[in-house]
């Protein structure tokens, strides 16, 4: 049996996207996308949490490009303790990393509008989940009358900038739910923009373990493949609310 | 600034947007969303679109309840943005277009420093240098250098979030980015990069001016000059100077490369409503020049080898340092109609300590109306009168009335021997 650390847990449509990570040589690890045995997303009350040890047995996979990182399995099983959130980024850092945007995914990124998110070509990138080291961030917030959409600007150690990722880590994703449902009952009291960019984005650039992995979308009609932020670290606190 | 829009030009925007996400192009009616024509992140990507092209801030967000997200939606919505607002920001409030509406105020401002801080005798040590040179020659205790994961970059950084943060004006807010650094070389240069690492919007402007330790009272001119263009714009001015790396290398001599620290400071710039922020200092008239007499006292070039030379004849240059300062301070008086006896601070170019004490007698001004930043941080460059300046500010806000706005003159010399002035009140 093979067995990973999971380091990824996103939000894709009505399900899961999970990646872990796996010891690749004695100090280096790489990614591994776990495929659940129907389907390519694992339900939403999946058990197991970021940093968890699991262990599964591989099937056989066909990988579709740039998604070489899918490895079919029959599920997975918890099988060891949890590294630190430090401990985790420590060991991402020893996998897949970029300082530059071309070096994410082995190829050149694309944007359609300025400010906009970019993408990348289906069949010119490598692979599909890198990280990087931020040197600055910011978060947009769009809001819908039915949800809101949490969007991160990052800014890399070669001072380029991806604008508008959409945030799909489930722990970012609940904390904004969470802060939501806080504004709604403050009734719109506290300012939603500040607290991010000013509180939350403050804990972030302090926190010695500041780091993103940036994933790709399965490829549209128009072979794009979006980028999303898959995971960022420090992961929210939840005392990060009490000021709300 | 927002174009004007006329329906079928809103219309060939919204189109042009979604068009970039969807081919064949739908009617102008149908709910992108409702239909499955654009998902979440594509219709997000959608308004971002809008928004760069029409420069309309917080385009479609939130989304209004109950309208159809469709092209002829967003084209409405194009149109209504342009409407005036009766319900704007009170920093960016309506202005009059006298003289005192372009008054340029000086909303925030913020220094940062190197984290390592080396005294006067280790320099010594470290440089070679005789015993007691910096302290008892320079009057230097100490110096401020960047650590290795410092540079200009990072302390700009540093010094704008102060600043901004102060002035509550978020970064999406501002229009030009005006910057100077002599110590960072190469492209992108260093606005460009600063630019990107503040997140600053697409349509921010970014300028590099030089100058060198007069770089920073050319940057506020400039500033000052493009907030005239646009009347409810914001600036942002930075300088940064990372030294130690630049003159570690061995033809910079010891005596020379000892003076100086690493640091950044920052000003967020706003054109002044009238009466609504008292005791906000506002920039006043400028002087500048170039005095080429004493353009020989100090040189520093990139040699062909890519080695740095310099030219350094320190007396000379004490010496014309302290004789431009104070025709400086002289013009500022006489621009002013104010003595210098009435000048609250002085926020100074400061080679060195040394240089400011005789300053001070041959002006006749008291050291005390000077925040002396090279005692304890070294030479900063173009930094040294700007982290003068917020110490100055500062200690008025801390202490003084808000009544009164202080006087400040501001003064600097640089190689060639440019020279810069401006008086804040």
């Amino acid at each position: 049996m093979r067995e990973l650390i999971l380091s990824d847990i996103t939000e894709m449509g009505s399900g899961l996207c999970v990646i872990g990570i796996e010891a690749a040589t004695e100090n280096l690890f790489r990614s591994v996308r776990p495929i659940p045995p129907q389907g390519f997303a694992w339900d939403r009350a999946f058990p197991h949490k970021r940093g968890s040890e699991v262990r599964f047995t591989s099937r056989p996979t066909s990988v579709c490009p740039p998604h070489t990182e899918d490895q079919n399995t029959d599920g997975l099983e918890a099988s060891g303790t949890c590294p630190s959130e430090v401990e985790l980024v420590n060991m991402l850092q020893r996998a897949e990393v970029s300082t530059e945007l071309e070096g994410l995914f082995g190829c050149e990124l694309h944007v359609d509008t300025k400010g906009g998110n970019a993408w990348v070509d289906s069949s010119q990138a490598s692979s599909s989940i890198c990280g990087c080291l931020y040197r600055n961030l910011r978060f947009l917030v769009f809001q819908d009358p039915n949800r809101i959409t949490l969007r991160a600007r990052l800014v890399l150690v070669s001072g380029e900038t991806l604008n508008s990722l959409p945030v799909v880590d489930r722990e970012w994703r609940r904390f904004m739910d969470e802060v939501m449902e806080r504004l709604t009952r403050s009734g719109g009291h506290f300012d939603l923009d500040r607290y991010l960019n000013r509180f939350i984005r403050n804990k972030l650039l302090q926190a010695l373990h500041g780091f993103a992995r940036i994933g790709l979308a399965r490829p549209d009609n128009g072979h794009k493949c979006w980028l999303m932020l898959d995971s960022l670290f420090p992961q929210p606190d939840v005392s990060w609310l009490d000021v709300l | 600034m927002s174009l004007a829009f006329d329906l079928e030009t809103a219309l060939a925007t919204a189109r042009a947007c979604v068009g970039s996400k969807l081919s064949p192009l739908p009617k102008d009616g149908v709910d992108l969303v409702e239909t499955g024509a654009l998902d979440s992140m594509a219709w997000v990507d959608t308004l971002i679109g809008i928004e760069s092209a029409t420069d309309i801030r917080d385009f479609g967000n939130p989304w209004p309840e109950n309208r159809p997200k469709s092209i002829r939606t967003l084209a409405d919505m194009i149109r209504e943005a342009q409407k005036p607002c009766p319900d704007e920001k009170p920093w960016v409030g309506a202005r009059q277009q006298d003289d005192s509406a372009r008054d340029t105020a000086v909303g925030g401002w913020g220094y940062a420093l190197g984290s390592l801080v080396v005294d006067a005798e280790q320099i010594d040590r470290n440089l070679a240098l005789p015993m007691h040179k910096i302290r008892d020659g320079a009057g230097i205790h100490s110096v401020c250098l960047a650590s290795d994961t410092e540079d200009e970059l990072a302390l700009g950084q540093r010094a704008a979030e102060i600043a901004l943060e102060m002035t509550e004006i978020p970064v999406d807010q501002i229009d030009f980015l005006v910057t100077t650094s002599a110590t960072f070389l190469g492209f992108p240069s260093f606005a460009a990069s600063l630019h990107s690492r503040l997140l600053l919007r697409d349509t921010t402007a970014a300028l590099d001016v030089g100058g060198a330790c007069a770089g920073l009272i050319y940057s506020l001119a400039v500033a000052k000059s493009l907030l005239r263009t646009r009347p409810q714009g914001v600036a942002l001015v930075v300088a940064a100077e990372v030294h130690s790396r630049r003159f570690d290398a061995p033809q910079v001599p010891g005596e020379f490369r000892g003076l100086f620290g690493d640091g950044a400071c920052a000003f967020v710039l706003t054109n002044a409503a009238t009466d609504a922020q008292i005791g906000c200092v506002r920039l006043q008239e400028f002087v500048w020049g170039c005095s080429g007499t004493f353009a020989s006292s100090l040189g520093v070039k990139i040699s062909e080898n890519a080695g740095l030379n310099v030219q350094f004849k320190g007396e000379q240059l004490a010496y014309a340092a302290i004789t431009e300062l104070e025709r400086i301070i002289a013009t500022l008086e006489n621009l002013s109609a104010r003595p210098r006896s009435e000048v609250d601070y002085f926020a100074l170019h400061q080679p060195n300590p040394r240089v400011v004490e005789v300053l001070t007698e041959k002006a006749k001004i008291p050291l005390e109306r000077i925040p002396l930043v090279s005692k304890a941080c070294g030479n900063l460059g173009s930094v040294t009168c700007g982290a003068s300046l917020c110490q100055a500010l500062t200690s008025f806000r801390m202490g003084g009335s808000q009544l009164r706005k202080p006087l400040i003159f501001m003064a600097a010399v640089a190689p060639g021997l440019l020279w810069g002035g401006v008086f804040l009140n």
